[in-house]
């Protein structure tokens, strides 16, 4: 190709990709787009909404608590990973009490069985009981643990499959918190 | 998340394509390298030397950044937690023991740079459709009759523009190997295509990171790729054109 057929399509190829890209800002400035988009259980999409009732007999309700980070973590009591990391989370939930909400959606297991598993563990965090796995099913929480970290905004920032150590759990809330 | 279930084990699909484009992609370059006169086991060794530094510098930030995680689990600095990296000194690190492989080696930079470029974008087209398996990368919605329904919402497949894109380049590329071009061009290519495919299918993705009041990121990166690689292309052109240029690529290739 000649120099002047390389500096057409050089000069070209900026005029149209401007204007491809101006054409496809993303309204709003991005931020607050998400918001726009549809719930989804996706990096970047605001968490769907469940209601469901807690281990303490409460209705659950996650846009309720809009305007503080989430970290939904669903688990088992059969599932080893889970039990592994369930310490860390319950550690997390005394350092950051009142400042972050940890939830543990216990995933289709008996009251009786969750209540006494989760005494013998001293787990004080909030525990919704996802007694027929709908929400697992709207969450694609296939594998367990699942990990979903919501920001202030109900926005999913993160997602961890497999159990969370001390140190990743610190690295994963930098994405909802402060 | 999808999984493919064996018995208890349930393996996530997106880490499974990411394995899986790491290994078709280095047996590619590794094809690319022969064709190109150099021994194919140069882009495994110089990959896991990459690997390597990547892995153990990835951890060790992670441990300084995080060290007061570390401090009462010390054990977890061995751990086999996959989370457990920083990214960007992982890279870093990959890239510069890749360059000393070269270096210490002393192959020629531009061939193996040549050689890595089809692997890459086939790993990438692979990860892409690990990506649209999994329901990451969600595209836009879209009414459109190929729109495909994830997360109860008809959207573009994204995910699948992006690998045709990454494959019909890496395709194009080895095309171009084939031809014996001077060397650097089929890298040079590669990035092309890839920056172009990035700003043409980003706006059909709908959680593209932005910058500037709603720019999407991807888009301008590799838009600002693009006509880097096209400038250099058209610099390497112009030499390639000047008398002798063209013997002393053509003895390179012979290396």
């Amino acid at each position: 190709m000649t120099r002047a057929r390389w500096k057409f399509l050089i000069l070209g190829l900026l005029v149209v990709g401007v204007v491809w890209i101006g054409v496809n800002r993303v309204p709003g400035g991005g931020g607050e787009a998400a918001n726009a988009l549809p719930p989804a259980p996706a990096v970047g999409h605001p968490a769907p909404d469940f209601t469901v009732t807690t281990l303490a007999g409460e209705p659950f309700t996650l846009s309720e608590l809009r305007g503080k980070p989430v970290v939904l973590n669903f688990w088992a009591t059969w599932c080893p990973p889970c039990r592994a990391e369930l310490p860390e989370l319950q550690a997390a939930a005394q350092r950051y009490d009142g400042e972050i909400v940890i939830a543990g959606v216990n995933q289709a297991e008996a009251a009786g069985q969750v209540r006494e598993f989760a005494d013998a563990m001293g787990l004080g965090f909030v525990i919704p009981l996802d007694a027929d796995a709908q929400v697992s099913r709207k969450y694609g929480a296939r594998s367990l643990p699942t990990t979903f970290f919501i920001d202030r905004e109900g926005v999913i920032r993160q997602i961890q499959i497999g159990p969370v150590t001390e140190a990743t759990l610190a690295q994963l809330l930098r994405t909802i918190y402060p | 998340m999808p999984v493919i279930q064996i018995g208890p084990l349930a393996l996530p699909v997106y880490p499974l394509a990411l394995i899986l484009g790491g290994w078709l992609g280095l047996e590619v370059s590794a094809r690319a390298a022969r064709r190109l006169g150099l021994d194919g086991d140069h882009i495994y060794n110089a990959a896991f030397a990459a690997l390597i530094a990547g892995v153990v510098v990835g951890r060790l930030t992670h441990v300084i950044v995080y060290w007061s995680a570390y401090r009462s689990q010390p054990l977890e600095i061995i751990g086999l937690n996959t989370r457990a990296f920083l990214p960007v000194p992982a890279l870093i690190a990959a890239i510069a023991a890749w360059c000393w492989y070269v270096y210490r080696h002393k192959l020629p930079w531009l061939i193996m740079l040549d050689a890595l470029a089809p692997g890459l974008l086939v790993a990438v087209g692979i990860i892409d459709v690990g990506a649209f398996v999994a329901g990451r990368n969600l595209g836009a919605p879209s009414d459109l009759p190929w729109a495909v329904m994830q997360f109860e919402v008809s959207r573009h497949p994204a995910q699948l523009y992006e690998a045709a894109a990454a494959f019909g380049g890496a395709a194009f590329v080895w095309w171009i190997i084939a031809q014996a071009r001077p060397s650097g061009v089929a890298a040079l290519v590669a990035l092309a295509w890839y920056g172009l495919s990035r700003w043409l299918l980003e706006p059909f993705h709908a959680d593209s990171l932005t910058m500037l009041g709603g720019l999407r990121t991807a888009q301008v990166v590799g838009f600002v790729v693009a006509l880097v690689a096209l400038w250099l292309l058209a610099r390497r052109a112009r030499t390639s054109d000047a008398p002798g240029i063209e013997a002393s690529a053509g003895e390179v290739h012979d290396t």
